[in-house]
């Protein structure tokens, strides 16, 4: 085999190699995309825990899995409807920012309270606070599935 | 909405450093920002396409050094100006992508270009005077025409990807592209020329074309929107006959029509892989659409019933199936092709020859007539060997993975549908093609997306990468919320767009 | 987002798109999948047939490149070979066109036939001899190395036995039976090869071959299919004697008197020719070999019957074409289809016992069988080729390979003493006995197959000599020719004592 047939054939497999190792790079994107979606839109960043509910709605006892924005309030269009006589059609919003949790009160007529004290604006509060809106208890847990770093940005 | 708002964050941080006034640099390079900002141009960095682009040119760079040595029995590069001009064109869409601040999917392009950066290999390598045109006075053979074309082709995909910003125009005029549909087979029927018995091609003023490539794109788009229109209808409806549940009949209309459009493709451009193409597409589209496989079993009861009376009447069609039931039985007339096709795969096998080493004519013979056209798959994979073929196969799949991707993550059913399609049409036919290659299915004449040699199968196919580009924006047509009240009702509102179109990818993100 | 819901309430929207899509990917997997095997299957499984096809243009590549191998006898003569011409393709050259049946030709204009075609691959050096050598073929800056291909077949012997048959149209073929190397396969009348090799005469010639009504392309060692006639009265022995059906010592009390009345089967009389010699006692296996007794014959296949009848005949290589280096048809014992056990009723099973009926058989099944009862009972596969040596000095030997075992080695020693009496028994000289080869112990049958519409029956002889120490089985055929005693018997006699001959003299 002489030297010039064999540097061509270095450079048809390496062609080749190439052309794998392409398809490679191309895989790992493709695997990554396919982790961060499963990571961001399969596990919940948290859950809300009801602990009390007079009026049945949210029911006691149930675990309401939280998205990066949710808002409570009695009007049907809020991510948890809360059926309380004294909560406001919008009444408060807790948001999910930068690792931290805000609650922040939508200027509802009878407040809403953070492990008993008044919410005024916005305020940023962790996992196993109370949150309450008129008769309604809800405490924030850490979702039951160990949640990874879900936005990686 | 929070990607923007957290890159709005970003520059407000680096506002803030401008005010401490510490680095000149950034400083600059901050107001050179603002000022394009205020421009309206926000430019944002695509890395991994970057990457993927500049693999993509590497490998095509050595390959090309590959075939020019073994061409000239020396190590050389050879003429690089055709390579360089094709990885310049891609260089220029991938600027203007980022300055078009686009959030698209960042893998398809360079797949694409992986594609027809092999096509502009091949059609260097085949014997040049296949294919000779004469344009404005000076003669262009197979390798520049293909350069122009997949350059044309790229600068048409990069146009739609940054200019599709809505898709109503696609949409709310399904009709009318289905009347364009039609028109443009009637257009066939007219004006067509029969070339290898396939009545393909019509000839305006010093263009050629093959209209049924464009009709599948404009196909599709139809049938997007009628089934984003009518799917709820679709899948929930029936009517039973006998023990059957058939779909509710008035919705059956379209199917039939469609399987008409098909015949007739094959009865006017006696065009077999178009029309196959076609009725696969509308059929995966459809139970997407419905999930519902009694269409699919109807749809292929039709087809084959169709299939059988077209063998039985058309000589063009019985003579294909023919050739792939026993293409020895004329190994130099009809079957002399497939055979020399077989041989070739067969020559190449898992290594291949090596790029210009395979044998696409001994002395004046050429092995396989159609090499830069229908067995353009064949020329590659007796090349690059098996397994050159496996990653041209992979790269078709990962066009599809990002396909039905999109799909997946569209805002509304007929973005979903339409990128399904679109998807569709380029990953079947492929695997048509190169099935018929490999004789697993009947040889029919459609090209192999991207890298077989022509204009309009590159234009059309750009047009559907450029699409799938696109709808990989989620930006695209999202419906402005109605006006409300106040900020905390628009908030509200806003939460179940966002559901729909959460799971922010790494890849069009990051 | 609403728009597209046809007007239904959101919440009552068709199925989720995903999980179709999910399903859609799926299905394109699997059909890439099965494009990805269809490459296997052409590229990795196929590719040797395919790269050895002589349409394939890489062939055609090749003999541009490297001069085809030779292809020389079993002492090293040349019976074929390629001259270079200056300014023009190589031609191939046939020193002996005797060999013309087994060499076959290579011609520009027609392609290939016979060894040229068969093993195409390994002469023109696509196909290489030494393991992983196919594999690194394509690294090499010369990929081509041609093999000369080693025959069994000794040139004299052939040439002798082309000679022994004169003008008469048939087939010889020898075996040396105790290894299914082909001594000799002759096949008249024959072509001459060179001239299909000349792109100068080709065209003529070929259309000249193609107009003889003798069909001198035709291969009548390996294609021709014959009516055996009494010959075939040794695999009815193999039938019959292997399954148990009968001993050595049967005999048929009736049989003598069934000289004169006929021996009615069915409404059909079998009759033995009028010249046969007659014995007025019922006539055990040995006696009615030696004067090949019809009668016989036709009670022993029936005691056989249908079943074993066609059995026995499988195992001998019947009912499929012999697997062999050059093309071969099949030999019948029936037509088949019918009720009776494959045949048609008792009256054609007692006509296929004598070799009648519609019993065909090729010279080269014929052999087969007598090599098979000179060995002891085992078929040993035929075979042209000794041995490929390439250019480069790679070397591969081909061995010999059991065919099947036909028979057991008592009822090839029973048969093999039937023979030895059909030769030199009292009455022999009237049947095989002009086969005996003076000074050896000769084994043999004669057969004198009768044909519809009046035409001279052939002439037919299977047999092996020495029948103690067998080196060479031989079937010969002489079409039309007469009977069996007076054609084929004298030819086999004397190829066998040249052989023999040969051999001794080394």
């Amino acid at each position: 085999m002489d030297t010039f047939t064999l540097t061509l054939w270095i450079l048809r497999l390496t062609f080749v190699g190439l052309i794998y190792g392409f398809f490679f790079l191309v895989i790992r994107a493709l695997w990554r995309d396919l982790r961060s979606t499963v990571s961001t839109a399969g596990t919940p960043l948290g859950r809300l825990v009801v602990l009390a509910s007079p009026e049945g709605q949210p029911e006691a006892g149930t675990s309401i899995p939280l998205d990066a924005v949710t808002t409570l309030g009695r009007d049907v269009n809020n991510t948890i409807m809360v059926d309380d006589g004294f909560v406001s059609a919008d009444h408060s919003m807790l948001t999910f920012r930068g690792r931290v949790w805000f609650l922040e009160d939508r200027r509802s007529t009878n407040g809403t309270f953070l492990n008993g004290q008044p919410v005024r604006g916005e305020i940023p509060m962790g996992y196993g606070d109370e949150i309450q809106l008129g008769g309604v208890r809800l405490r924030l847990e850490r979702s039951v599935t160990p949640e990874r770093d879900g936005r990686r940005r | 909405m929070t990607s923007r708002a957290s890159a709005g964050g970003g520059s407000d941080a680096a506002r803030g450093r401008i005010a401490k006034g510490r680095d000149d640099l950034a400083d600059r390079v901050a107001s050179a920002r603002s000022t394009l900002w205020r421009a309206g141009i926000r430019p944002r960095p695509r890395p991994r396409e970057m990457l993927l682009l500049g693999f993509a040119a590497l490998t095509l760079l050595i390959g090309w050094v590959s075939l020019a040595s073994f061409r000239a029995g020396r190590v050389t590069t050879g003429d690089l100006g055709p390579l360089l001009t094709y990885l310049g064109v891609l260089v220029a869409l991938h600027a203007a992508f980022v300055i078009s601040g686009r959030r698209m999917d960042q893998i398809l392009l360079p797949v694409t270009a992986m594609l027809g950066g092999l096509s502009l290999l091949v059609m260097s390598r085949l014997p040049q005077d296949l294919v000779v045109q004469t344009i404005a006075g000076s003669r262009f053979q197979l390798a520049e025409l293909q350069l122009l074309w997949v350059c044309i082709g790229f600068a048409l995909l990069g146009a739609l990807a940054i200019l599709v910003r809505q898709d109503g125009w696609l949409r709310y005029y399904k009709y009318t592209w289905a009347a364009v549909g039609i028109l443009l087979l009637l257009l066939v029927f007219v004006l067509g020329e029969a070339v290898n018995g396939a009545r393909l091609s019509v000839t305006i003023g010093p263009f050629t074309g093959q209209p049924s490539e464009l009709l599948k794109v404009i196909l599709v788009v139809f049938l997007a929107a009628y089934l984003a229109d009518n799917r709820a209808l679709l899948a929930r409806q029936s009517t039973r006959i006998w023990r059957l549940n058939v779909p509710p009949l008035p919705y059956l209309l379209p199917m039939l029509a469609m399987w008409g459009i098909a015949l007739a493709v094959v009865i006017v451009q006696r065009d077999l892989g178009a029309a196959l193409l076609l009725f696969t597409v509308f059929l995966t589209l459809l139970y997407v659409a419905t999930r519902r496989f009694s269409y699919v079993a109807l749809g292929t009861v039709l087809f084959l019933v169709g299939a059988f009376v077209l063998y039985q009447l058309f000589g063009h069609v019985r003579t294909r199936v023919d050739i792939w039931l026993d293409p020895y039985a004329d190994p130099l007339g009809a079957g002399y092709q497939v055979i020399r096709a077989l041989y070739a795969f067969g020559r190449g096998g898992i290594l291949g020859t090596g790029l210009g080493a395979g044998l696409p004519q001994v002395g004046s013979v050429p092995a396989i007539p159609a090499i830069h056209t229908d067995f353009v798959f064949t020329g590659l994979a007796e090349e690059l060997g098996m397994l050159g073929g496996i990653a041209i196969c992979g790269l078709y799949l990962v066009i599809a993975e990002r396909g039905l991707r999109i799909a997946a993550r569209a805002g509304d059913e007929f973005q979903a549908l339409l990128a399904t399609g679109l998807t569709l049409v380029i990953v079947i036919q492929a695997a048509l093609i190169i099935g018929g290659n490999l004789k697993l299915v009947p040889l029919t004449g459609i090209t192999l997306p991207f890298v077989s040699y022509g204009g309009s199968s590159m234009l059309s196919n750009a047009i559907v990468i450029g699409l799938l580009l696109a709808l990989s924006d989620r930006g695209l047509g999202r419906v402005v919320p109605p006006p409300v009240r106040s900020r905390s009702a628009r908030d509200a509102a806003a939460v179940p767009v966002r559901e729909a179109a959460s799971g922010d990818s790494g890849v069009d993100a990051q | 987002m609403t728009t597209s819901r046809g007007g239904l309430p959101a919440g009552a929207s068709a199925p989720g798109i995903g999980t179709a899509l999910l399903r859609v990917g799926l299905a394109l997997v699997i059909v890439y999948s099965g494009l990805v095997l269809g490459m296997g299957w052409w590229q990795v499984a196929q590719a040797g047939p395919l790269t050895n096809d002589p349409g394939n243009p890489l062939v055609l590549a090749a003999e541009r490149n490297a001069p085809r191998g030779r292809i020389v006898d079993s002492r090293g003569q040349v019976v074929a070979m390629s001259a270079k011409q200056p300014g023009a393709e190589p031609v191939r050259r046939y020193p002996h066109p005797a060999m013309a049946p087994i060499v076959g030709y290579k011609s520009l204009l027609f392609g290939t036939g016979g060894l040229e075609n068969s093993y195409d691959g390994q002469l023109t050096g696509l196909q290489q001899l030494g393991p992983g050598d196919q594999l690194l073929r394509k690294f090499r800056s010369d990929p081509y190395d041609p093999s000369e291909l080693h025959l069994s077949v000794d040139i004299r012997l052939q040439e002798a036995a082309l000679k022994a048959l004169g003008s008469d149209r048939g087939a010889v073929v020898a075996i040396e039976p105790t290894t299914g190397r082909i001594l000799a396969l002759v096949s008249n009348p024959t072509y001459d090869p060179n001239q299909l090799a000349d792109p100068a005469t080709a065209r003529a010639y070929l259309d000249t071959l193609r107009a003889d009504k003798a069909s001198p392309l035709l291969n009548r060692a390996t294609q021709g299919r014959y009516v055996p006639g009494s010959v075939f009265k040794m695999v009815t022995a193999i039938a019959a004697l292997d399954s148990g059906s009968i001993a050595p010592e049967t005999t048929y009390a009736d049989q003598p008197k069934q000289y004169q009345t006929g021996f009615r089967v069915a409404g059909f009389d079998v009759h033995d020719a009028p010249r046969t010699v007659q014995l007025d006692h019922p006539l055990n296996f040995y006696e009615a070999t030696e004067v090949s007794c019809n009668i016989y014959f036709a009670h022993v296949g029936l005691d056989t019957g249908p079943a074993n009848y066609v059995a026995w005949a499988a195992r001998l290589g019947f009912g499929a074409p012999i697997g062999f280096e050059l093309p071969t048809a099949a030999s019948q014992v029936t037509g088949g289809g019918g009720p009776f056990g494959g045949l048609q009723d008792r009256v054609e099973l007692a006509n296929a016992a004598y070799g009648q009926g519609e019993v065909l058989v090729t010279p080269l099944q014929m052999a087969l069988v007598a090599a098979a009862i000179a060995d002891g009972g085992t078929m040993m596969a035929p075979r042209l080729v000794d041995k490929l040596v390439s250019e480069n000095g790679n070397v591969h030997a081909v061995d010999s390979q059991v065919m099947s075992q036909a028979m057991s080695g008592t009822t090839a020693f029973a048969i093999t003493k039937a023979m030895e009496r059909a030769v030199n028994g009292p009455f022999a000289a009237g049947y095989a006995g002009g086969a005996a080869v003076p000074g050896v112990l000769t084994a043999g049958k004669s057969g004198t197959a009768q044909l519809a519409g009046g035409k001279r029956p052939h002439s037919w002889f299977i047999g092996f000599a020495p029948a103690g120490d067998p080196q060479i089985a031989i079937a010969v055929i002489a079409e039309n020719a007469g009977l069996g005693s007076q054609h084929a018997v004298p030819i086999a006699g004397q190829l066998m004592q040249q052989y023999l001959q040969l051999a001794g003299s080394g």
